[in-house]
């Protein structure tokens, strides 16, 4: 059977980060968690059998105002606005941010910690609260970010690579993120014609080929 | 319910006991069918068009639902915790369950390809595990039913390794998509073939059910019923027979034995109300999926059977097997920036690699004894939360403007290479009754024991270093480095879903747990119909397999009941 890429690489990141702080979870499964794991106590997931053509989010939200203002402001240099293609704020990433790292399940306990110790130390490095700040000085901090994580610093690459992640997770899923991708579908039809010419040109394939 | 005289007691409603259920009811006999889990009705749960962003976490996959949100599987996962089960130290078994009617035939890859002749009788070959107690001709006519009854597209090239089917078996496969076409073409460079897969999914209407419209991710179920689940192909025309009672949330955890011999019914628990109950019927069919037929075996115990019933071989819980399977993923720089298309398709794989080495295999002139196929995933599917998992590899530390170029860049690029090949039956490999666990019911928990041979991690090794080539000869680039150990790559056992064994069928009463039919041996009215069975299992997804199995023990135990 096809496995989902997002399994193998959940299954890989849970062994890869076995020994992190709140490792353990996944025995257990996700109706537990672990008491000093940082999130709201007693916060559930949503079970193996959620009502699918009703989703319902049942863990509440544990980014406090000031975080998801300084969420708010990164993302937006991560993923800017750029002629007819919003920002990450306008398509509400800084709420999905929240929405992934208050989840109980073990990969977003793990970033979590990563998302909320990166925070952490880029406000200290900022001086001022994040969400304060204006935009020239967002993306200097960004730029400095940038610049340890490329420079081989952990901390930083990892908040880097996994703040980036759920933002664009948050930000290519929406309607308007779908769109910009060029994703087409959901569309029944009676035949499915395959590739176009001017793809198959593009791939080098001769049509019929 | 207990006063209701049942002709048959079907444990399990996945594509076996779902199979017997439809033949057993269709030929006049009243069939009970007990599922573990909870009713289920693709009509009406199946969220088909639902759409990524209104699912938590985007439809990532979560413990609770492991392969996504809108997964098809309800009630089921990789850990259960009511429901453990316990590994021998050292060694790693994952188990995936779904607790619902239908079983895992709501989520499956639908990949249903023939065993030959020579996926048979392996053993004869090479003298590794067993042979099936019966040749590819003499199953054949048994596959053809299959095929027609599940519905499956495929074409006939005429592969050694790939039996043709009859006319009126296939339905014409869909034209391959856009990444599938860049794989075939390296094939043709390579020389060696891609071709249509055979996958359970009608491209025309059969049995009142539609064809595939071409849209919405296969693995949440399909309510128009253009693909095969259990729940729309086979229980819908038994349940219309009039014949079939099924028992949800009956769990079955013992078979008992009358003084003559035969067993008298089943008993199970009811999940919900906590009672247990019995229910008797003149025949027993275990289709509870391989692994918990075999525990329902072991924890049958009786004067009688004091091992559980099957275990007089000393065969029953060994040769457990999975297939093997690892990955490599590519990136094709012809593939970015293309233009907006609708490249949905079935969604499932429209082409495959078949094991194109068997020849050369045959002769001797491999390190390895048994085959393997490849599966290939990509193209432009819907933005998910995998979708960027290569983002890190491909663009590191990309932001700003030029991320969301790249992200535009690389969306669609990748493809994903899949091994799925045969593990060796070997008695060592096994599932025994841990002599502690047990689940919250207070059933006997089962403790596996399984590990690869050097057999399994050197067909690992040729198939990363294939499906590199593959790759390269299409014009991509690996995304990393292929693993200088396959022993990094290879899978752990269990994780393909693909587990079968622990009950095998034969000819020798002292060599295997059932008869050719699948009837326990020494208990004439007792059958396990399910992956159970598999003396070996080739490369190739065990379901059509299944079915057609199970499809020719319910004919042998229709006629069995007609001479009572």
């Amino acid at each position: 059977m096809p496995d989902r890429r997002e399994t193998l690489s959940w299954l890989l990141r849970a062994l890869a980060l076995s020994a992190a702080p709140i490792a353990g979870t996944e025995r257990a499964g996700a109706r537990i968690l672990r008491p000093g794991a940082g999130g709201a106590p007693g916060a559930e997931g949503y079970g193996r059998d959620p009502s699918l053509l009703h989703p319902h989010i049942p863990w509440p939200s544990i980014l406090t105002p000031p975080q998801k203002g300084a969420v708010a402001r990164l993302a937006d240099v991560f993923l800017p606005e750029h002629g007819a293609s919003p920002a990450a704020s306008a398509l509400g990433v800084p709420d999905f941010v929240d929405e992934w790292v208050s989840a109980p399940y073990p990969q977003q306990q793990r970033d979590r910690i990563v998302v909320l110790q990166g925070l952490t130390d880029l406000e200290r490095d900022a001086g001022a609260p994040i969400g304060e700040l204006d935009a020239r000085q967002a993306e200097d901090l960004v730029a400095r970010l940038h610049a340890r994580a490329a420079a081989g610093a952990a901390p930083e690459g990892r908040f880097f690579r996994r703040f980036r992640q759920i933002c664009l997770i948050g930000y290519y899923t929406t309607p308007a993120g779908v769109a910009q991708l060029g994703y087409v579908g959901y569309q029944p039809s009676a035949r499915f014609a395959g590739p176009p010419p001017q793809v198959l040109a593009k791939l080098g394939i001769e049509p019929g080929g | 319910m207990a006063a209701e005289p049942f002709d048959v007691i079907v444990v399990g409603s996945g594509a076996a006991g779902g199979t017997a259920a439809h033949a057993l009811t269709g030929a006049g006999a009243r069939v009970c069918l007990l599922e573990a889990g909870r009713s289920y009705d693709p009509g009406r749960e199946t969220p088909m068009f639902q759409r990524t962003a209104a699912a938590p976490l985007r439809d990532a996959g979560t413990p609770d639902k492991p392969f996504g949100f809108y997964d098809a599987t309800v009630d089921g996962g990789w850990e259960l915790p009511e429901e453990p089960f316990a590994t021998a130290p050292g060694t790693e078994f994952r188990w995936f369950r779904a607790r619902m009617l239908g079983g895992r035939t709501n989520h499956w890859g639908r990949v249903a390809l023939r065993y030959a002749n020579h996926d048979f009788k392996a053993y004869s070959r090479d003298g590794l595990g067993a042979d099936w107690p019966f040749t590819y001709d003499e199953f054949a006519p048994w596959y053809d039913r299959a095929e027609r009854l599940v519905g499956v597209f495929g074409s006939n090239p005429g592969l050694p390794d790939q039996p043709d089917s009859p006319p009126g078996c296939l339905q014409p496969p869909p034209v391959p998509r856009s990444h599938e076409l860049l794989i075939m073409a390296g094939g043709r460079r390579l020389g060696r073939p891609v071709v249509p897969s055979h996958t359970a999914v009608i491209t025309q209407p059969i049995d009142g059910r539609l064809a595939c419209f071409y849209a919405t991710p296969c693995l949440r179920g399909c309510s128009i019923r253009a693909n095969f689940q259990s729940t729309t192909v086979l229980l819908p025309p038994a349940r219309a027979t009039g014949r079939l009672t099924t028992l949800t949330h009956a769990q079955a955890y013992e078979i008992e034995m009358a003084p003559d011999g035969r067993a008298r019914g089943v008993h199970y628990l009811d999940r919900l109300t906590h009672r247990h109950h019995f229910i008797p019927g003149r025949a027993v069919m275990l289709g509870a999926s391989a692994m918990e037929s075999v525990r329902l075996l072991l924890n049958s115990r009786s004067t009688q059977f004091p091992d559980g019933i099957g275990a007089d071989s000393g065969l029953l819980g060994r040769g457990v097997m999975d297939s093997t399977g690892s990955n490599v993923w590519g990136q094709f720089p012809q593939m970015e920036n293309l233009p907006p298309f609708n490249d949905d398709g079935v969604w499932l794989p429209h082409v495959y690699i078949p094991w194109w080495a068997w020849p050369e295999q045959r002769a001797g002139r491999l390190p390895f004894t048994r085959g393997y196929h490849l599966e290939l995933y990509g193209g432009r599917l819907e933005p998910s939360a995998d979708t960027f998992d290569f983002l890190d590899d491909v663009s590191p530390l990309t932001y700003g403007r030029r991320l969301k170029e790249e992200a535009q860049r690389y969306y669609g690029s990748f493809v994903r290479l899949s091994q799925r090949g045969e593990m060796i039956a070997r008695e060592h490999n096994r599932v025994q009754i841990d002599p502690v666990l047990r689940d919250q019911w207070g059933i006997p928990s089962l403790r596996f024991d399984v590990r690869f041979s050097d057999q399994e991690l050197r067909q690992t090794a040729h198939a990363q270093q294939s499906m590199a080539e593959f790759i390269e000869a299409a014009g991509g680039k690996l995304v990393t480095p292929l693993p200088r150990n396959p022993a990094e790559a290879i899978l752990p056992p269990g994780r393909i879903i693909h587990e079968v064994g622990g009950a095998r069928t034969g000819v020798d009463p002292a060599r295997s747990v059932t008869d050719p039919f699948g009837r326990v041996w020494g208990v004439p009215n007792l059958y396990v119909i399910d992956g159970a069975v598999f003396p070996s299992s080739a490369h190739k997804n065990p379901t059509l397999t299944i079915v057609a199995f199970a499809s020719r023990a319910s004919e042998h135990l229709r006629k069995a009941l007609r001479h009572a």
